[in-house]
């Protein structure tokens, strides 16, 4: 539904514009119009002009905006979580907090390049840790002898590991040893522990194998096998023992001054939101004025709000709504509990117009219901139900995802309804296994009285979005277009009697006055609709026989289950049968989901929206905390209205 | 031999006109896809208008529902 707004006027004396700007945004209820037009009458137009700004606001909103900068820059180097709020109100101290920022905020960028460069400098040396860690144990368990050298070596996999002891074992005999230990991914660390004088030998042997020796760090290479891994082993350390202490540091500035910086930022952007607001009001001599649209059910509450705080200073009043502020009116929609997830294809389309209806009911009643008339499969409908039962819990953190689920629940109860209507249960299944009958109509015999039953769907849902059509021209007072739909309407259904009079089910005598009603109302209709109205009427007509296609999409989604049971007795084995059967009919109902979903829309968008809704309604904005009103947009909408005012007045 | 012209006349009533809505969502379907990259608030548009042709299909299915049983 569209919430009924009410236009208002909120009029005060100029020195208490700042803090009444400062409840509005509190309450957040206020959409501002940024322009006078259809507020402020001809008579008053020259006392009443756009509020601008004295030099004071100026270097008040220069000076908020360099604060707002650098206090996000600051909250930006400090981890996100911060633990308490603040204390302290940040309004009578903002001087202070001005000018230990800068100070802060040198200290916080030198923490957070020092943490930079610490973790460059550990990520450099992670490639060494993993080798460090093995050679350690290594080291442990063999134990350190000074007279031996010692050479590491990472290998690919045990084969190698095979292959260097023999080439070993030829070199030296028994005068070298190997240690190996697993590493990561397979990979395996080795240690060859020789005597000084073969180790030169060993290098060879292994530069020979194309094994090469663990690469230290350049500036490493004159060290022994032992100091470089001790040396390296320290250095990691090192880093990682100042990186916890710069991270404790920026933690402990976070917790200390992280509250009252959050506090303070947000009573920046408060005051320089205020501040671009503020030049969307009115002044006289001595007055302000503000003007705007808000939900009319809370007019009342900003009414009391803003009397308890002046005292009958400040005043709320509402205007009346004239025929021409109708394209101005913002629009917000607001739906029962079942019927928002339907609102998800709603945002598909713009916004409708003030005047014209919330699609969202008409879909919730009607998309559930033709997605059943096409699926129309019990078995089908219990399977989906069950799926959308199994995944509510899942689907809980992710709204769009728990609204798919809260609408499929809804459209598999309507296909297991209409199954039962058909008689389908897996589509002849049911009727061939356990002997379902249709409760109303067999779709599968009865092709003709299906396709007259979905073209009276049509008429039904077309007539009806004609006569909200006719009901929405007559909310715009545009009595011609009202006239229009209300000919259609009747052209329809003498054009509908007209076809049965042929078909011989009306007596042939009323194909006469039929023929006659017919040629008398043309003119009218080519009076009200123009010279455009008879293709109006035919698109009409081709709209109605659009709705064939609940029967046609319904047709082929029974004929693929039919071709599954078919399959899956063709196998002449009972549990190759369940496959090939399950696997089509799996196939079936995501086709039939998919299918169904679409077809249902598209009547929906092109067929039956066509008829009353108009598009192009005002985005609701509230002057609100939540709502991040961007001063753009306020400024964009201000220049567009005053570009509009100059032309109107042209 | 009528049968045979009845079930090709169907045949036609059907396949020419869903030539023809393929071929016509086809390029909507490629425009509408370039649009959508450069303005995604515009899907709603889109799936109406890839959805306008398929009606020539509908009324072809209708026709030849009517050669088939009428004959």
């Amino acid at each position: 539904m569209i919430v009924k707004m009410s236009k208002v006027e909120i009029v005060g004396p100029r020195p208490l514009l700042e803090e009444t700007l400062s409840l509005v945004r509190q309450k957040g209820d206020l959409h501002i119009e940024p322009s006078a037009v259809g507020f402020v009458d001809d008579t008053h137009k020259r006392d009443i002009h756009s509020l601008l700004p004295d030099e004071k606001t100026l270097f008040e909103k220069i000076f908020l905006e360099q604060l707002e900068a650098n206090l996000s820059a600051l909250l930006t180097c400090l981890p996100t979580e911060l633990i308490r709020e603040s204390f302290l109100s940040p309004r009578p101290i903002i001087d202070t907090v001005s000018r230990t920022l800068d100070k802060h905020l040198t200290m916080c960028r030198t923490f957070l390049e020092k943490r930079d460069a610490l973790q460059h400098d550990l990520a450099e040396l992670s490639g060494y840790k993993t080798f460090l860690s093995s050679v350690s144990t290594m080291f442990d368990k063999t134990g350190l002898t000074p007279d031996l050298d010692y050479i590491g070596i990472s290998l690919k996999d045990e084969k190698s590991v095979n292959i260097l002891k023999e080439g070993l074992d030829c070199l030296a005999d028994a005068s070298c040893e190997l240690f190996t230990v697993s590493g990561e991914g397979g990979a395996v660390v080795g240690l060859i522990a020789a005597t000084k004088d073969i180790s030169d030998d060993i290098r060879g042997l292994l530069s020979e194998k194309q094994m090469p020796e663990f690469a230290f760090p350049e500036s490493l290479q004159k060290l022994p096998f032992v100091q470089k891994v001790e040396y390296l082993q320290k250095e990691i350390l090192e880093k990682e023992t100042a990186l916890q202490a710069v991270n404790a540091e920026l933690e402990k500035f976070a917790h200390r001054w992280g509250p009252l910086y959050r506090a303070a930022l947000d009573w920046v952007r408060e005051q320089l939101s205020i501040i671009q607001v503020s030049a969307c009001s009115f002044e006289t001599a001595m007055c302000f004025f503000i003007y705007g649209w808000m939900p009319a059910e809370k007019v009342a509450s900003l009414h009391a709000s803003l009397q308890k705080k002046f005292t009958g200073s400040v005043v709320l009043q509402e205007i009346d709504i004239r025929i021409e502020d109708l394209e101005r009116v913002p629009v917000v929609l607001q739906n029962p509990e079942y019927f928002k997830p339907f609102e998800n294809f709603t945002r598909l389309l713009p916004l409708p117009s003030y005047t014209s209806f919330d699609p969202t009911p008409f879909i919730g009643l009607f998309f559930p219901l033709f997605f059943g008339l096409i699926l129309g499969d019990a078995g089908y409908g219990f399977m989906l139900l069950l799926i959308a039962i199994i995944t509510t819990g899942v689907s809980r953190k992710k709204q769009l995802f728990h609204d798919a689920i809260k609408i499929l629940k809804v459209c598999s109860l309507y296909a297991i309804i209409f199954g039962l209507i058909y008689g389908e249960l897996f589509g002849n299944f049911g009727h061939n296994v356990l002997g379902i009958k249709p409760l109303f109509l067999d779709r599968q015999k009865n092709i003709i009285p299906m396709l007259y039953f979905a073209m009276a769907v049509g008429l039904a849902h077309i007539t009806l979005g004609l006569a909200m059509g006719f009901v929405s021209a007559l909310r715009r007072h545009t009595k011609k277009e009202a006239l229009a739909k209300l000919l259609n309407i009747v052209f329809i259904f003498l054009t509908v009697a007209l076809i049965i009079t042929f078909f011989g089910f009306f007596p042939q005598l009323l194909k006469r006055p039929l023929l006659i009603t017919i040629l008398v109302l043309c003119p009218l209709l080519l009076f009200s609709g123009g010279l455009l109205a008879p293709l109006e009427l035919l698109k009409n007509i081709g709209n109605i026989i659009s709705y064939v296609r609940i029967m046609a999409i319904g047709l082929t989604s029974v004929l693929l289950a039919n071709v599954a049971n078919q399959l899956s007795g063709l196998t002449g084995d009972i549990v190759l049968g369940v496959i090939v059967g399950g696997f089509i009919h799996l196939i079936g109902i995501i086709i039939g989901v998919f299918s169904s979903s679409i077809h249902s829309l598209r009547l929906h968008y092109v067929e039956f929206f066509d008829k009353f809704i108009e598009l192009g309604g005002r985005k609701y904005r509230p002057f609100s905390p939540s709502e991040k009103s961007d001063p753009e947009n306020y400024m964009s909408e201000k220049k567009h209205h005053k570009q509009e005012q100059q032309v109107h007045s042209s | 031999m009528d049968k045979i012209l009845i079930a090709f006349a169907a045949a036609l009533a059907i396949g020419l006109p869903a030539i023809a809505t393929a071929w016509a969502q086809s390029k909507i379907g490629a425009a509408g896809a370039g649009s959508l990259a450069e303005k995604p608030e515009l899907s709603g548009t889109i799936i109406i208008l890839v959805a306008i042709p398929e009606t020539m299909v509908i009324l072809g299915f209708v026709v030849a529902v009517i050669i088939l049983l009428g004959g």
